[in-house]
């Protein structure tokens, strides 16, 4: 993780040209919502496609602080990561206390994000309804000004502030071992989990808090970078399944699953978009959509699995039967 | 005298209409093994999940080291020291057998890495160690048994509660078994569900029976293999003229 | 004017069930959450929509190709994508994902081919209405009820009455007995699947002169269609016909009293309340999965 780290931290420096820029901060970001999302959704297997509620409420919650008591995004962000937190345990508590699981917890998580972005059209007053909002923009006067406000003008300083915020990512998800190995066994087997003494519910609870609050600072990051909201794009569908998406393809339920899946996809997405999205619309989505098919179908666990498969397939052809203790899933 | 260590008081529960367990007591004895029998859809498995707290009791009371301990949830009363396990095994099937022993360590591990040096021993002792990098989805039946067992074992209960760990097991492999569960003896009280007659009445100290949720009968083996209710219960009302 | 309200949102419930019955097929007896089924929706009415503005041919009589074609359709995404995720591990999960990656291909292939416009049709019946005892009836709207009252009859009976519907209701209890009963558990799944896609196509053919066709139309179909299969309850017909109704009323009711998004809102929260308290929906007997 810290050569990782280090290698991206050079990368700052390179001279590279601004879409090049663009994707690496687009990449990193979507490493960091996916990590947050592969806490509760890839760990504990409660597989939510309406995370983008969360986001949205980060989003809206920073930025409307910002734009009517010019409150700085750090403080807004922790706000809307603690009002999502909120909007989550509404959700997550009855799910888990009436043992949702499969495919309905995943239609209860469409379900409150489509609540959440109805309701911010309704809301039209104060959230600028389905015209979105845009950030307030202040001008770059002192770079500790830039920094309060998180707003700057070349893309560089916001590389550094989504490189952060994904390496905390992955050390929150990293420093919680032991919660990540009873949401494993959640995931396997919630009744054998509880006969083993480890609590159901309190373990869920927490990951889906964690998780919500990550994804929520993410959507104040979106906002400071795109400068510009609307509920479709933020609340929207397409958000919460690239969450899952770029967690899916990298191996869900492990730690660099998410982040391998978004320096896979997001790039590809993204040049792809570049090339072929300007001649005919929606092409590259139509790729996006038909590499994601085939990924379920021939690695249903992700990139992250590929060393154990090929591991297993070479245990099979050596016939040597491997005695070392796993050393857990890192 | 025996020190009584978990107390069963008419414990009653039913589903919908049916009443799976009927004003049932019993107590447990530190150290001693206790096999419950009875035919099936007697209640044997119903009075495990109600002791462990995966379904609450109606009405009754469960005391454990004189604390009451229903309405307790699983986890908690595994905390206490009551551990279970399941009439079909359950291993984690994504997980490695290592991994599978790993997390029902950690619970009661202060350290992650304290359970992680508790997870040989516990493979050892149900002769898993060779099996550590396999996973819980590619085990054969008494792997998935000793499995279960170890899994039980590795949160250090007071208490095992073992439901019908012989069931699809061959003579030699029940054999190992039972001298598996006698070893456990020294250290634990043992209470155990068993449909094979010649195990129950081999290693049980005592023995209850259920019939239809109730308790009908309970006593040493030698006494409950000679019972007429037992006997009616096992091969219908018939069966008491002829034995 | 409360008879009107209530006649229109009975007409709406109408169509969204007819919407809801290929999904609830798909989901009573193969157990997978086809995300994909709104976008089957969309593709069926742009078919609608090009065989009557390129061969002029009747939305109405256009189902004589669509519904064949859908099973077609079926057959081929449940042999390529469907069948290979079934009965692995993390099954749920992976269709659901596959199935909405399917969904992202159709939208964009739409997008592709007939850009982001949106387009109607006009039909003799566009316009039109029916006046009954002082309610005024959109005429197309009533000839999708109808539609939908025969195919809730006809599946009933096919379900109930036939061999094939036997099979299909047994493998969706129990997929081991069926098959210790020598019933083609994949078979059936074929079918079922070929089934309700086909339906969803022929909903898609009688929305047409009603709705606008855009690439993204499924979208807003397919949310409803769930909450009205988990309202109704998996598996139920009777309770995808009455999950519709209800789901009509209360936007026809709440579209009239408060706004379009409230109306939403409110729907979407009866589904969560149904999902938590009684996921097995009003209608359905089957326990909690």
């Amino acid at each position: 993780m810290g050569i990782l780290a280090l290698v991206l931290l050079v990368v700052y420096f390179l001279p590279l040209t601004v879409f090049a820029r663009h994707i690496l901060v687009l990449t990193l970001f979507y490493a960091f919502m996916g990590t947050g999302w592969n806490l509760m959704c890839g760990y504990a297997g409660r597989l939510s496609l309406g995370h983008a509620a969360f986001v949205a409420v980060g989003a809206y919650t920073s930025l409307l602080l910002f734009s009517h008591f010019s409150l700085t995004p750090w403080i807004g962000m922790i706000a809307g990561g603690l009002v999502a937190v909120v909007v989550m345990m509404l959700i997550a508590y009855p799910s888990f206390r009436f043992g949702l699981i499969g495919p309905y917890f995943t239609l209860a998580s469409i379900a409150v994000a489509e609540i959440v972005h109805y309701l911010l059209i309704y809301g039209r007053d104060l959230t600028g309804g389905s015209l979105g909002m845009s950030l307030p923009y202040v001008k770059e006067t002192t770079i500790i000004n830039s920094l309060i406000n998180l707003q700057f003008d070349g893309k560089e300083p916001y590389y550094l502030v989504i490189l952060g915020f994904w390496l905390v990512g992955l050390l929150v998800t990293w420093k919680m071992e032991r919660t990540r190995y009873y949401l494993e066994a959640i995931r396997e087997d919630q009744d054998a989990a509880a006969a083993l003494g480890i609590s159901v519910n309190k373990n869920l609870i927490i990951a889906a808090c964690i998780s919500a609050f990550m994804v929520a600072i993410g959507g104040t990051f979106y906002v400071q970078y795109f400068r510009y909201i609307d509920p479709y794009s933020i609340a929207g569908f397409t958000l919460s399944l690239n969450m899952a998406l770029v967690a899916v393809i990298g191996g869900s339920g492990t730690l660099f699953g998410p982040t391998i899946g978004a320096f896979l996809l997001i790039p590809l997405t993204e040049i792809l978009r570049m090339t072929l999205g300007a001649q005919i619309p929606g092409l590259h989505l139509f790729l996006y959509g038909i590499l994601l098919v085939v990924c379920i179908i021939f690695l249903p666990k992700g990139i992250a699995s590929l060393p154990g498969i090929i591991r297993a397939k070479k245990a099979k052809n050596d016939q040597k039967p491997e005695n070392q203790a796993s050393k857990g899933v890192l | 005298m025996a020190e009584k260590i978990l107390a069963i008081e008419n414990i009653c529960k039913s589903f919908g209409g049916l009443l799976a367990t009927n004003d049932v007591s019993f107590n447990v004895n530190k150290g001693e093994i206790l096999g419950i029998i009875g035919p099936n859809g007697a209640g044997k498995s119903t009075v495990f999940n109600l002791i462990t707290g995966f379904y609450p009791i109606d009405s009754g009371s469960i005391t454990y080291k004189d604390q009451r301990i229903d309405g307790l949830t699983p986890d908690k009363i595994c905390h206490l020291g009551i551990t279970r396990t399941f009439q079909v095994a359950k291993p984690f099937p994504g997980l490695t057998i290592a991994d599978n022993i790993l997390v029902a360590c950690l619970p009661k591990a202060a350290k992650v890495s304290d359970a992680r040096a508790k997870v040989d021993e516990v493979l050892k002792i149900v002769s898993l160690d060779k099996k550590a990098d396999v996973l819980g989805a590619d085990l054969t039946t008494l792997e998935r048994k000793r499995l279960e067992l170890g899994k039980a074992l590795a949160t250090n209960p007071e208490i095992l509660l073992l439901d019908e760990v012989m069931t699809g097991l061959k003579p030699k492999e029940m054999d190992d078994m039972m001298d598996l569960i006698r070893e456990l003896k020294k250290t634990k009280t043992i209470v155990i569900v068993e449909h094979v007659m010649r195990v129950i009445m081999n290693i049980s100290d005592r023995i209850i029976v259920l019939d239809h949720g109730q308790k009908i009968a309970e006593g040493l083996p030698k006494e409950i293999a000679e019972n007429n209710a037992v006997i009616e219960a096992y091969l219908g009302r018939g069966a008491k003229k002829d034995a | 004017m409360l008879l009107q309200i209530i006649a229109s949102g009975l007409l709406l419930g109408g169509i969204y069930a007819l919407v809801s019955v290929g999904l609830n097929l798909i989901f009573g007896v193969i157990k997978i959450v086809n995300l994909a089924h709104g976008d089957f929706l969309m593709m069926a009415m742009y078919g609608t929509f090009f065989l009557y503005t390129v061969q002029g041919i009747n939305p109405y009589v256009s189902t004589l190709i669509i519904f064949p074609a859908f099973v077609l359709i079926g057959v081929l995404i449940f042999r390529l994508i469907i069948k290979p995720l079934l009965g692995k591990a993390e099954t749920e999960v992976n269709t659901i994902i596959a199935t909405a990656g399917l969904g992202f291909v159709l939208q964009n292939l739409a997008l592709m081919l007939w850009k982001s416009d949106f387009r109607a049709i006009e039909t003799n019946l566009t316009g039109k209405s029916y006046e009954f005892a002082g309610i005024m009836l959109s005429a197309g709207r009533t000839w999708a009820f109808v539609v939908c009252v025969a195919v809730a009859v006809l599946l009933y009976y096919i379900l109930m009455k036939t061999k094939v519907g036997t099979h299909v209701r047994a493998v969706s209890q129990d997929t081991e007995a069926a098959t210790l009963m020598g019933i083609n558990v994949n078979k059936i799944y074929t079918l079922t699947f070929a089934f309700g896609i086909a339906l969803v196509g022929l909903a898609g053919v009688i929305l047409t002169p009603t709705f606008y066709v855009y690439p993204t139309v499924g979208l807003y179909f397919n949310t409803m269609a769930f909450i009205i299969v988990v309202l109704g309850g998996l598996g139920s017909f009777t309770g995808a016909l009455i999950g519709g109704l209800i789901i009509g009323l209360i936007e026809s009711f709440a579209g009239v009293m408060a706004s379009a998004e409230l109306a939403q809102v409110f729907s979407l929260l009866i589904f969560l309340i149904i999902l938590f308290v009684r996921p097995q929906g009003i209608m359905g007997k089957s326990a909690r999965v």
